[in-house]
């Protein structure tokens, strides 16, 4: 016992234990930026340089995990405890100002204003005020293997001449056809645009046709790899399997050093030059940063020729200073001045609420398009349908009286009832017996109350919200009657609640299915008292279980790659043809479904051999001396007894597997089509990756809450209460 | 003094009502067996006055101390669970020493006390075992050990021998009562085995489905028992029993006549004979016995049969024990005296 | 006599088959992460077998050896504050769960199905719709930030399933002891905590190994709430290798491999534990 006090207090004081903090007469600014490694340590050379001129002012950097970055700048900004400065792309910045996460730097310095084109000056202006500057530009260009290429083509029509000149099995170019980032490069050089000025959607048409065509083209006359991902093309590139790749300045950190490659800006389709999207990266002044001052000046620092210079050295970045272009180093490496002219040739990602909603569905439509299962014009429709239903209007305000007014009323009932209930002497005595235990339950009642249930109510009453920030409104039921009227469509289109429901109830039976007859497969298999090597056995098939299940989901989505995958490779030994997993509903759902029964078996075959243990031996024997086969033991002993043991698991593992964000997040995200999502991971979607509808996506969790308590009742009516009650 | 005193003491568990009001005194020093049969309540009414259920309704008192509701630790009483309930995971000498070292006792005490009981009940080579090694009769032993060391005001046993080999039962059961007349703790003993029951009581009660049939002395209860259930539930094998019907003083049924004191009246009554209270008749018995199975135990034979339609077991010994056989047919009579009769409807003895 | 040994003898073939095909579909995902890890490319490629050409431990040291751009190991600091989240996470987590277990198994009491009932309700309320209110509520506290937040955080999400578990261990001793104990002097919760509680050990175990995952695997949420460097956990620095437009691939894989470590020895430690504790109480409750 003393022991255990002895390490919950080390514990206790190692928790509490304090990290370094900046002394308090130094002035000290946070920045937050999400770069990785090389762009980091180009970043911080700066940083220095800006602390070396200004004695007593202390800069934190912070490395924000990628994945967090926007909704951490949305929840830290407004609770103040947020950065003083923060680097984003230009794209987003509509939403910062929306946000209130953003503010005014004052005039433009001339030092800055002098060095950098006005047009980056200008992605950070929102009527007429000035957030941040910029930094830095990411474009993509075009990577020349000079081994294979002496003259890097001039446009995609002599990339096709390539096919046939070209070893077998090197293909004459590689990037992502079935993204719309890089199909933009196209459909910008026919004059077409993803999205226009005023929101619309505008991959339809004449122009997007087209750039369709042509990718299709280039896919179906193998001049370019089928449905290549950002790692496949790095892949080929870097192992010389492709002659060249469209690509930003991200591939360079990924490339062998022996590689000798050139990077020229992007070719010419159709006589156009490609003109890919570029994104500004810059530094915004957070609204509320401590030492406002202080943190302009390092704002200026960085866009200004000094503090361009170490990111691009250093970190390799495409900065958008004009006069570090002038020094030497810059000039003379090849990646720096490539991507710089590429950029000015490049078309400025659109700045509109509904950009980043836009590549969901181009996506899809290329893919589909691309794929050959629908026509081009049908495909590039379907993308607009689709668009319009993801960034819907946001639902009008609606009065909360009468809303106010039904809760209230439920409330009043419900107090009335409880007191009833509590002014029976009958109830009055048992309470007072139960206190006793009231004293074992009543921290952990307080713990879960505040830590649990109170931030999951308030999540579920954003329901009753719509938009987000600033302009966030009740609107009563309406998102529920959003969601369950497929948003006024047919009950089952693709996409609908009901659709989504069904595939989730099929994953869940699927799942569940598996995960306990192999479960207790593997179980009645190790029971064996005999058995050899059964402890060897049991720690080697419990290890699923133990490696972190984003780890093992991504290693999956990597096996079933249809290139670089090792099932696929599998397949080929056994003669069968490559499998596009993620092309299709079936093999996609296959893929997610194999990835979660991995991950899932241990937990049931250590369940089933615990209870396997509890069953005594002497009703084997009983039975053996009663005459019943083997079989028959099985039969009447072993799965009657199991049952009951494996219910509460079975029934934790129905909510977890319903549940199961990651593994469909990861391996498929929905591919293809959104239609292997299940209902957690579209409530994600709603929330993070379709304008941040948080109300419509609590309203789908508050859904999934109901579905799953609706369940367990239905199911634990017949049989044994499971899991809750007793 | 340590005496122990019941009154009106109800239980319901869940909604079965399980004691419907016992009353019982026990003297101080007193060793009294519950006895009863399985599902009467004997460990409700054992753990009603551990303290472990609070009856419903009545008083405890112990040592004239009020304990109704005072919680078990304070009423110094020390009980040995029908199933052991042995620490897991603690040692034999640990399991031991725990009601001690509970209540701070000095270190000395307790390894005098664990010296003591582990001799009586032959534990010393298994003292730094754990539960899990020991056998079933080991770890009653332990239970028992437990309960003895701390010396209490009261003991509360229940079926504290039932795992135990004939042997060692029978010699702890000596143990027991050389114990008890050395300590003279006031003890509840519950058993389901009759000669137990007969050797340790000084005092029998005997429970039946909640209720206090008969108490007294166990030879009292056993000669005298007050009801047909009580005179049924002593006694191996079982008393018989006959329905007679009463015909100018005698008891008759098929095969089988009895004299009937003058006091029972009625048209009918039921006439108990215990198997040992049988002789065989020169000529013409009471009873004509139709023999079916016997079973020979050396002195004597225990002959299943009979009388009449009523199924009948006779202690037979001397010529008839050695030959009688299947189909064998004797005439019996009841000692004098020895004939029990029981009202009918109420299942009274009737004298 | 022969013919049924043969027979014998073919079962047992046929279960080792079957275990080890199994064995090899367990095993074949972490070994091709292994291999990824290993490979000097550090980049997937398409093989059917994980074994790399040639073995590199370069992504391993890159990633235990990684400072941060002001030369702070960071490794060993988010390692550090990893251990320290996730052990004090399981403590608290279980000793939160342990009383209020013991007294769902133990006690019947005025509440206790309602509050099984919204214990359950809590593990089917998907975690997406918690996490900004829980920002707020943390900020209010002054926990953002702090390893203590974070423990907080984890502990108490841990802890439904955790008196799930403790309750049905609780379930399986029999009562009997700890009356014994209470006959014997103890306090009611003098019972509970003297021999209860150790009765329980091995459930307590099995339900401190699953509180010391969670945490020890969470991304989503520390990544809300900390943003300050110092105070990162190890699967942050994982992430941190995949970012908007590249991946190392290669230090994914050697830093997954090097955060499962921990949990593959605790697992081997307690996989008897495990058994036994999930179950214990599932089969007579
Ligand atoms: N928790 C309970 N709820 C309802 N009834 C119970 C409960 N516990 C015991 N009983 C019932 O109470 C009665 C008395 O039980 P008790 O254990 O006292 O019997 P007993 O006389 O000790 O029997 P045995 O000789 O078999 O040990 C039994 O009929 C039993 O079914
Ligand atoms: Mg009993």
């Amino acid at each position: 016992m003393k022991r255990w006090f002895a390490l919950a207090a080390a514990l206790a004081s190692l928790c509490l234990l304090p990290s370094p903090q900046a002394s308090a007469d130094e002035t000290s600014v946070t920045l937050w930026h999400a770069y990785g490694e090389a762009e980091a340590r180009g970043l911080h050379e700066a940083i220095t340089a800006f602390e070396a001129a200004h004695p007593g002012v202390n800069v934190t950097e912070v490395a924000v995990p990628f994945g967090a970055y926007a909704s951490k700048l949305e929840s830290a900004i407004p609770t103040g405890n947020g950065p003083d400065v923060f680097i984003v792309a230009h794209d987003g910045i509509r939403t910062y100002v929306d946000g209130e996460l953003v503010a005014s730097i004052g005039p433009i310095p001339t030092a800055v204003s002098d060095d950098v084109e006005r047009g980056y000056l200008d992605a950070f202006r929102v009527d007429n005020v000035l957030y941040g500057l910029p930094i830095a530009l990411k474009c993509t260009a075009l990577y020349v293997n000079e081994a294979l290429l002496a003259t890097p083509p001039a446009s995609l029509e002599e990339f096709r001449a390539l096919a046939p000149v070209l070893a077998p099995g090197v293909s004459p170019l590689a990037f992502e056809t079935d993204s719309a980032y890089y199909a933009a490069a196209v459909l910008h050089a026919f004059g077409g645009e993803l999205l226009d000025a005023t929101g619309h959607y505008t991959f339809t048409g004449p122009s997007a046709e087209r750039t369709v065509a042509v990718l299709r083209d280039l896919v179906q006359q193998d001049v370019v790899p089928q449905d290549a991902s950002g790692a496949l093309v790095t892949q080929l590139f870097a192992s010389g399997r492709a002659a060249a790749a469209i690509s930003g300045p991200w591939l360079a950190t990924d490339l062998p050093a022996g590689l000798r490659y050139r990077v020229v800006p992007l070719p010419t389709v159709g006589g156009h030059r490609m003109r890919s999207f570029v994104s500004v990266e810059g530094a915004l002044l957070a609204r509320g940063a401590r030492d406002a001052a202080t943190s302009r000046d390092l704002i200026a620092f960085l866009a200004s020729p000094s503090g361009a210079l170490p990111r691009a050295l250093i970190g390799r970045q495409t900065v958008t200073s004009n006069a570090v272009q002038a020094d030497a180093r810059v000039a003379n490496d090849s990646l720096l001045s490539a991507f710089r002219a590429a950029a000015s040739h490049s078309v400025l990602m659109p700045t509109h609420r509904k950009m980043r909603a836009a590549f969901e569905p181009a996506n899809r439509a290329l893919r589909k398009a691309l794929e050959g299962e629908m026509p081009i014009r049908v495909a590039l429709a379907e993308g607009a349908h689709r668009f319009e239903m993801i960034t819907r209007e946001t639902m009008p305000a609606q009065n909360p009286t009468v809303f106010l007014v039904v809760v209230g009323l439920l409330f009043l009932v419900l107090t009335i009832v409880s007191i009833r209930k509590i002014a029976d002497a009958g109830m009055r005595a048992r309470i007072r017996r139960s206190w006793p235990a009231y004293r074992y339950v009543l921290h952990a009642a307080l713990a879960i109350a505040l830590l649990v249930i109170l931030p999951l109510l308030v999540g579920a009453a954003t329901s009753f919200f719509a938009g987000h920030g600033r302009d966030m409104h009740f609107v009563g039921v309406a998102n529920y009657v959003d969601i369950l009227t497929a948003q006024g469509g047919p009950i089952f289109a693709h996409g609908s609640f009901w659709l989504v429901l069904l595939v989730t109830v099929l994953w869940t039976v699927l799942n569940l299915l598996l995960h306990v007859s192999i479960g207790v497969a593997l179980a009645l298999a190790l029971h064996r008292p005999m058995l050899k090597m059964r402890g060897a056995y049991r720690v080697l098939l419990i290890l699923p279980w133990a490696v972190p299940s984003y780890v093992t989901a991504l290693a999956w989505k990597g096996m079933f790659h249809r290139q670089l995958g090792s099932v696929n490779a599998i397949l080929s030994h056994l003669g069968v043809e490559p499998v596009s997993w993620f092309a299709h509903f079936s093999t996609a759902f296959a893929a997610n479904l194999a990835t979660n029964t991995w991950l899932g078996f241990p937990f049931m075959m250590v369940v089933t051999l615990g209870a396997l243990a509890s069953i005594p031996n002497d009703l084997y024997e009983a039975a053996s001396v009663d005459g019943a086969t083997s079989w028959q033991r099985f039969r009447f002993i072993t799965l009657p007894l199991l049952g009951p043991a494996l219910a509460p698991a079975v029934a934790m593992g129905a909510v977890w597997t319903f549940n199961m964000f990651n593994v469909v997040f990861l391996v498929s995200g929905g591919e293809p089509d959104g239609t292997t999502e299940i209902l957690v991971s579209e409530a994600y979607r709603w929330a993070f990756t379709r304008s941040q509808q948080y109300g419509y996506a609590a309203a789908y969790a508050v859904l999934i809450f109901l579905l799953l308590v609706g369940g367990n009742r239905l199911l634990s009516r017949n049989t044994e209460p499971v899991g809750g009650t007793r | 003094m340590a005496g122990l005193t019941l009154r009106n003491v109800k239980k319901v568990l869940g909604k079965t009502p399980i004691l419907h009001g016992i009353d019982l005194d026990v003297r101080d020093g007193e060793l009294v067996v519950l006895v009863g049969p399985s599902g009467c309540g004997k460990s409700t009414l054992l753990r009603t006055i551990a303290g472990l259920e609070v009856p419903d309704e009545g008083e405890i008192r112990i040592a004239d101390r009020d304990v109704t509701h005072l919680p078990p630790r304070e009423r110094d009483v020390s009980m040995v669970f029908q199933s052991y309930a042995l620490y897991p995971h603690l040692t034999v000498r640990d399991n031991l020493a725990f009601g001690l070292k509970l209540r701070g006792a000095s270190a000395q005490t307790i390894e005098e006390r664990i010296g003591e009981v582990s001799s009586m009940l032959e534990l010393t080579p298994l003292l730094e075992r754990f539960p899990r090694q020991l056998s079933g009769g080991q770890r009653q032993r332990v239970a028992m050990g437990r309960a003895v060391a701390r010396h209490p005001a009261l003991f509360l046993f229940d079926e504290p021998l039932s795992n135990l080999d004939a042997a060692l039962r029978a010699e702890v059961r000596v143990e027991i009562k050389r114990l008890h007349d050395r300590l003279h703790a006031t003890t509840i003993y519950v058993t389901h085995d009759q000669v137990e029951a007969m050797t340790l009581a000084d005092r029998l009660v005997v429970l039946r489905a909640g209720r206090v049939e008969q108490i007294g002395a166990p030879l009292e209860v056993y000669e005298k028992p007050r009801t047909l259930f009580v005179a049924g539930f002593l006694g191996s094998p079982a008393m018989n029993f006959i329905p007679a019907s009463i015909d100018s003083g005698i008891a008759r049924a098929k095969d089988f006549a009895v004299h009937v004191p003058a006091s029972i009246g009625g048209p009918t009554v039921t006439v108990g004979v215990r198997s040992e209270d049988v002789v065989v008749a020169e000529s013409d018995g009471q009873l004509r016995f139709v023999v079916d199975v016997v079973e020979r135990l050396g002195f004597d034979c225990h002959a299943y049969g009979k009388v009449g339609d009523v199924s009948f077991v006779a202690r037979l010994n001397g010529e008839v024990a050695r030959t009688a056989m299947r189909g064998t047919v004797i005439a019996l009579n009841v000692r004098d005296g020895k004939a029990h009769f029981f009202d009918v409807q109420s299942g009274d003895a009737v004298q | 006599m022969k013919q049924s040994s043969t027979r014998a003898v073919l079962v047992e073939v046929a279960i080792h088959f079957v275990l080890l095909v199994a064995v090899c579909a367990a095993l074949y995902p972490i070994l091709w992460v292994v291999s990824l890890a290993l490979a000097p490319s550090g980049a997937p490629d398409a093989r059917a077998l994980p074994i790399p050409d040639s073995i590199s431990f370069h992504s391993f040291a890159s990633v235990l050896f990684r400072q941060n751009s002001s030369g702070t190991w960071v490794f060993a600091v988010q390692l550090f504050n990893s251990v320290v989240i996730s052990l004090a996470t399981s403590f608290v987590a279980v000793a939160i769960a342990t009383p209020a277990s013991y007294a769902l198994a133990r006690f019947r009491f005025v509440g206790s199905k309602a509050g099984t009932s919204l214990l359950l309700f809590t593990q089917m309320f998907p975690g997406v719709a918690a996490s900004v209110p829980l920002y707020l509520l943390l900020d209010s506290l002054h926990l953002l930030d702090t390893r203590s937040g974070l423990i907080l955080v984890y502990a108490t999400s841990a802890v439904p399933f955790a008196i799930f578990q403790l309750r049905s261990a609780f379930e399986a001793i029999p009562r009997e002891i700890e009356e014994a104990a209470m006959v014997d002097g103890a306090t009611q919760f003098g019972a509970f905590l003297r021999v209860a509680l150790p009765a329980a050990r091995p459930a307590l175990a099995v339900t401190g190994l699953f509180a010391f995952m969670t945490a020890w695997n969470e991304f989503i949420l520390a990544a809300t709430f900390l943003s300050r460097e110092e105070m990162f956990t190890v699967p942050l620095l994982l992430n941190s290798y995949v970012s908007e437009y590249s991946a190392a691939w290669g230090n994914f894989a050697a830093g997954a491999i090097l955060v499962s470590i921990p949990v593959c020895v605790l697992f081997y430690a307690l996989q008897r534990q495990l058994a036994g504790g999930l179950t214990s109480g599932s089969v007579k409750g």
